[in-house]
């Protein structure tokens, strides 16, 4: 029961420190109103998605006692630390809940469009996890560049920060502001937290469809290129993990 | 003859053996070379077919690519040239308990065993109990197996394969487990899976399980299949080829001189020679004469010593001691220089290794002037035999009476 709790308290506690530093200290205007309930949208949704990328990177070195002597689809470790991120996302829904009673907004339909935010999700974690599960057996330093690779696309999605803010805040900087932009607009996590924040803070249908279907491009090329590749790299996965 | 269920086709596997490794990314960044490595060939263009409900066994020493050739065929290595094909669905257990979860219970880890070796949910329960049986583990199957002592693990491990229902089970030296009883169980239940026509790929060190469980066998020699054929033919070629390297390796050791330093009170040992029928040898049958000389020095003439000769087995453990007590040389004094022979008018020991340990001892004391541990190496021969075990002992049979008229009329 510990570790469900574990999969609450985490996002919790970073929900709480950034609502505390961005909304109080720093006066940023979060749409909608509420920083918990903006922060937690997102940070919900990025959990999943750095949780399934780092977990799905060490999944086939961190089982290689079983890849060595077990001849199975390998490709079943990849998938099943990225359905694991996805229950435990599943289960931190429910922190929701409580946050959106708190701020007066209710749910509504548009909560029909999370089940196809949370399939670019697992797919582009997925696509990208097997390329580096893959990768992982023969370069070891892999995982930790996953884990600092995470941390700096945090940041470039606009989880902790509204997108409006960037869009004020840079335009007319020139070649600065355009690459910020670049920057945010390429990142396919951008669309879907954005999706997410409009199912959850603002109880409406996700608007960025441009943005969306860039994602769901995205992250399908990325299952497509991630099987392909790790298809390629097995073949030696027993003799090198 | 069936169709082959199991085709390998001029197999050959590679492997790279690092000089320099790259293994992170910041090595291969920084390194100007690319790591270097040498190729070594573990199996070198085989080809064996095994037809629907054949066993085929493969041996081999150590490092013969035996079990890297049952990797290929179990889909875990892939082999650089060749083909495998496989029909029919193919289980392998290549070590008992290769993914049991430590905190999981055993029954768990059943289901979990199960789904990695592709078995449906369903097919599972309905096997657990048999398993569960098999595995004489009734009182601890749900239990985490991390409790579980090495011999309950490796029960359970093989219950699981043993108790799978694949059309090809590949096998890799699994069967070295557990005690004599449960050893039985296995083979028969591997027998019945022969009697029901399936298809059994098996790698082992133990010659005689070979034998009882194939109809086949290959003989793996530094990666090539050496020798295919019926498994009698191929296991008594593999048996003489052994013999042969290690009477080679007997010549070199033979050469080596025995250590003459002095010992206690300066006395030494200066040599020990066997004697065959035909002079000094190293190589006897059964129930030849064998003399063992042992010439010592002393500087002092030899009082109240005792000289004995213990026959040891390869393994080091001793058959006999033999001590010169008997004699009652209490206050004889033996000369400076001299030689003390033991003879044995026939060889007992029967078909391997022996050699002896030899020592110059003070009666009163018990204390040694000399002692050579294991020299002279020699082998004996018993083809003539039909004996099998360490040493012949006399024997007498006698059959009933009644059976033997019996047979007459």
């Amino acid at each position: 029961m510990l570790g469900v709790g574990w999969t609450l308290l985490n996002p919790l506690i970073f929900m709480l420190v950034y609502s505390l530093v961005f909304g109080k200290f720093l006066k940023v205007h979060y749409p909608g109103g509420s920083a918990t309930v903006f922060i937690l949208s997102g940070l919900l949704t990025w959990t999943f998605f750095s949780q399934a990328l780092i977990m799905a990177t060490s999944s086939i070195v961190a089982n290689g006692s079983l890849v060595r002597k077990v001849a199975f689809p390998w490709v079943l470790l990849s998938i099943s630390s990225v359905i694991a991120a996805l229950v435990n996302f599943a289960i931190s829904l429910l922190l929701m809940i409580p946050f959106m009673f708190l701020a007066h907004k209710g749910v509504g339909l548009p909560v029909l469009a999370v089940p196809l935010l949370v399939a670019v999700t697992f797919a582009l974690s997925l696509g990208l996890g097997l390329v580096l599960a893959a990768g992982n057996v023969y370069l070891r330093d892999l995982s930790y560049l996953v884990n600092l690779g995470t941390l700096i696309w945090f940041y470039i999605t606009p989880v902790i920060y509204p997108l409006a803010l960037v869009q004020t805040k840079f335009s007319g900087h020139g070649l600065e502001g355009d690459a910020a932009h670049a920057v945010i607009y390429i990142n396919p996590m951008t669309w879907v937290v954005l999706g997410f924040q409009d199912v959850f803070v603002f109880n409406r249908w996700p608007q960025h469809w441009h943005g969306l279907g860039y994602s769901v491009v995205f992250s399908a090329l990325s299952i497509w290129i991630g099987l392909r590749v790790f298809r390629r790299l097995r073949r030696r996965f027993a003799e090198e993990v | 003859m069936s169709e082959a269920v199991v085709q390998i086709a001029n197999v050959s596997k590679r492997f790279r053996i690092y000089h320099e490794r790259n293994t992170t990314l910041k090595q291969s960044l920084v390194a100007r070379r690319r790591g270097r490595y040498e190729e070594f060939w573990a199996v070198r263009d085989v080809s064996v077919d095994v037809p629907e409900g054949e066993s085929l066994g493969i041996i081999g020493e150590n490092g013969s690519g035996k079990s890297t050739l049952l990797k290929c065929v179990a889909g875990i290595l892939v082999q650089d040239k060749g083909t495998i094909s496989v029909r029919g669905r193919l289980a392998s257990l290549l070590e008992v308990g290769a993914g049991f979860h430590p905190d999981f219970t055993g029954r768990e880890n059943v289901y979990l065993n199960g789904a990695i070796l592709g078995l449906p949910r369903r097919y599972i329960k309905s096997i657990m109990d048999e398993i569960v049986e098999f595995a004489e583990l009734e009182q601890f199957i749900d239990n985490p197996v991390k409790t579980y002592s090495s011999g309950m693990y490796t029960r359970l491990g093989f219950a699981i394969a043993v108790n799978l229902d694949p059309d090809i089970l590949v096998v890799d030296e699994v069967l070295a487990v557990g005690d004599e009883a449960f050893q039985r169980r296995c083979m028969e239940r591997i027998n019945t899976l022969r009697a029901e026509g399936r298809t059994l790929v098996f790698v082992s060190h133990a010659l005689d399980s070979v034998r009882a469980v194939c109809d086949r066998c290959v003989w793996m020699d530094h990666g090539l299949a050496r020798m295919t054929g019926g498994v009698d033919a191929v296991v008594a070629a593999y048996l003489a080829e052994v013999n042969r390297r290690e009477e080679e390796e007997l010549e070199v050791v033979e050469s080596t001189e025995v250590d003459t330093s002095p010992g206690r009170l300066g006395v030494r040992i200066t040599a020990v020679d066997l004697g065959g029928p035909g002079g000094s040898t190293s190589v006897l049958n059964t129930g030849d004469s064998l003399t063992i000389s042992i010439a010592y020095e002393s500087p002092e003439p030899l009082r109240g010593a005792r000289f004995s000769v213990t026959f040891l087995r390869a393994d080091g453990a001793p058959i006999i001691t033999v001590p010169t007590d008997d004699l009652e040389t209490g206050d004889t004094a033996l000369p400076r220089q001299g030689v003390v022979r033991l003879s044995l008018p026939g060889v007992p020991f029967l078909e391997g290794f022996y050699r002896v340990t030899v020592e110059i001892s003070e009666i009163a004391t018990g204390q040694h002037y000399k002692r050579l541990e294991r020299v002279r190496p020699f082998r004996v021969h018993s083809a003539d035999h039909r004996e099998s075990g360490m040493a012949l002992l006399g024997h007498r049979w006698e059959l009933p009476q009644v059976a033997a008229r019996a047979a007459r009329d």
